[in-house]
């Protein structure tokens, strides 16, 4: 089982199905993994998000759900590649080089919670409450 | 029991302020019998509907600038606190003291600069041992905590707001007169500051390169090593810096003990300027090409620091300092009275239990 990965489309689909199981008019919104075309994700961790958007929908004045995707790492390296493409399509150069940004923390997004469950494995606790 | 803390608020300093950033003494968290991090819980309840970077200090400790100046001052730990929150992976730092180890003045030569009779025998804190990084930290290349929209850089020289996406640079000379109730200059950083902040000397667990290896930048180098660019990097934020005579005495100081800028000590302009002025040496030769350009990209040029000049004496230069050290022309000095809130946070014990 630890073997099973979800593509990044079917992950998609599936966060959208389990905001509107039960009321199929809440909307549903997914931010984060607007810059990744292609992944395979944790089957099992898809599960449990499944399962936590069902539980927040149960709660009949909830009418909009958000996934937040943030990083772990707040310090995010990136590799860029810059391309130079020809008129007929010919990728002539590509050169590789650093690129380092700082991003805000999970905290940003729990500000305008009233309730915070975290259930993320012990090694992922980063808040301090 | 309560817990002193100096604050510079947000919009202050008429309005150059982009965040909150607070200011603990060590010994104002001893007397309200905290520890640092303690110390941290209670600054981040006072932040509950907003956020803040937050600097410890000893006045009683010695740090070292990024081109190797010795500081009457120690930042001894970092954070940022956001509504009440502090990450505990990445929110908290502290900066443990640093040993006199076996080679540290052949190694980091400007280090000599611990032997004078105003430093001799103090704490020296600087950048992070691989411990006080913690072990859930991936690499990277700067000294930062972070939590929610705030992260504290460069060992608490430097902090950014990550949604408004601003930014304000408070060197260690400032932070020095904000714990003694001193005197600030305030301007936007402008080019020569930007060169200057990349021009570093090598040392182990340093503010902005840290490890124990002594880094693959030298004096003489830059670490910025970003060419004609390199005068751009913070050319458009505010800096908090001492007021320059201070500013100057402690690098006269340090040309004192025989130091050598480009050879011992970073070639910043401001270094350069002022060995230049005052008749100290200057190793040339030994500055790189990259940097070279640089320094020509703001008018500091080998000929400029080569043509004769009738030395200053120690009074001479203090009093021309505001010429001599290049960038932050003019700059708006205040009393830290002015633009500092000195405040007191009620420590209660669900807090920090």
């Amino acid at each position: 089982m630890k073997c099973m990965h979800t593509k990044l489309p079917d992950l998609l689909a599936k966060i959208q199905a389990a905001g509107k199981k039960l009321r199929p008019e809440t909307k549903v919104t997914i931010n984060g993994l607007e810059n990744i075309k292609t992944a395979k994700f944790a089957s099992l961790r898809l599960g449990r998000l499944e399962e936590e958007i069902i539980e927040i929908t149960e709660d009949p004045e909830i009418t909009e759900v958000v996934v937040e995707a943030v990083p772990f790492d707040p310090e995010i390296i990136y590799t860029s590649v810059a391309k130079g493409y020809t008129a007929d399509g010919r990728c002539k150069i590509a050169i590789l080089d650093d690129m380092a940004g700082s991003i805000p923390t999970v905290e940003h997004h729990l500000i305008d919670a009233e309730v915070v469950d975290d259930r993320r494995s012990a090694g992922h606790k980063q808040t301090q409450f | 029991m309560k817990l002193k803390y100096r604050l510079l608020p947000i919009g202050g300093i008429d309005g150059a302020m982009p965040l909150n950033w607070v200011f603990i003494d060590r010994k104002d968290i001893a007397n309200a019998a905290l520890t640092e991090y303690e110390a941290v819980k209670v600054i981040a309840e006072e932040f509950k509907d907003s956020a803040a970077a937050v600097d410890i200090l000893d006045t009683d400790c010695v740090s070292v600038s990024s081109d190797g100046i010795m500081n009457p001052i120690a930042v001894t730990a970092i954070a940022s606190v956001d509504h009440g929150m502090i990450n505990n992976t990445y929110g908290y730092m502290p900066l443990s003291p640093i040993p006199e180890y076996e080679g540290i003045y052949e190694d980091e030569p400007h280090m000599r600069q611990w032997h004078l009779p105003q430093f001799k025998g103090k704490e020296l804190h600087k950048g992070p041992n691989a411990k006080d990084r913690g072990g859930e930290r991936l690499s990277h290349n700067e000294t930062m905590t972070l939590t929610g929209r705030i992260a504290n850089n460069n060992c608490g020289s430097e902090a950014f707001d990550l949604v408004n996406m601003t930014e304000i640079l408070i060197f260690m000379s400032a932070a020095n007169e904000i714990m003694r109730d001193g005197e600030v200059i305030v301007k936007v950083a402008g080019p020569e500051v930007s060169v200057g902040i990349g021009m570093v000397v090598s040392e182990r667990w340093g503010r902005i390169f840290g490890g124990t290896n002594l880094g693959g930048y030298k004096a003489g180098m830059s670490a910025h090593n970003s060419g004609v660019y390199a005068k751009t990097v913070k050319s458009d934020y505010p800096a908090v810096a001492a007021p320059k005579e201070k500013f100057m005495a402690l690098m006269l100081d340090a040309l004192d003990t025989g130091l050598i800028v480009g050879r011992h000590l970073g070639s910043s302009p401001a270094l350069l300027m002022t060995a230049y002025y005052y008749g100290a040496p200057i190793d040339l030769e030994h500055i790189s090409d990259r940097a070279w350009i640089e320094l020509e990209s703001i008018g500091i040029t080998k000929e400029l620091l080569s043509k004769p000049v009738k030395p200053y004496t120690r009074e001479e230069m203090i009093a021309h300092a505001e010429e001599i050290i290049p960038g932050m022309k003019d700059a708006k000095r205040y009393k830290v009275s002015e633009i500092v809130e000195i405040r007191e946070a009620e420590v209660k014990r669900e807090t920090i239990a």
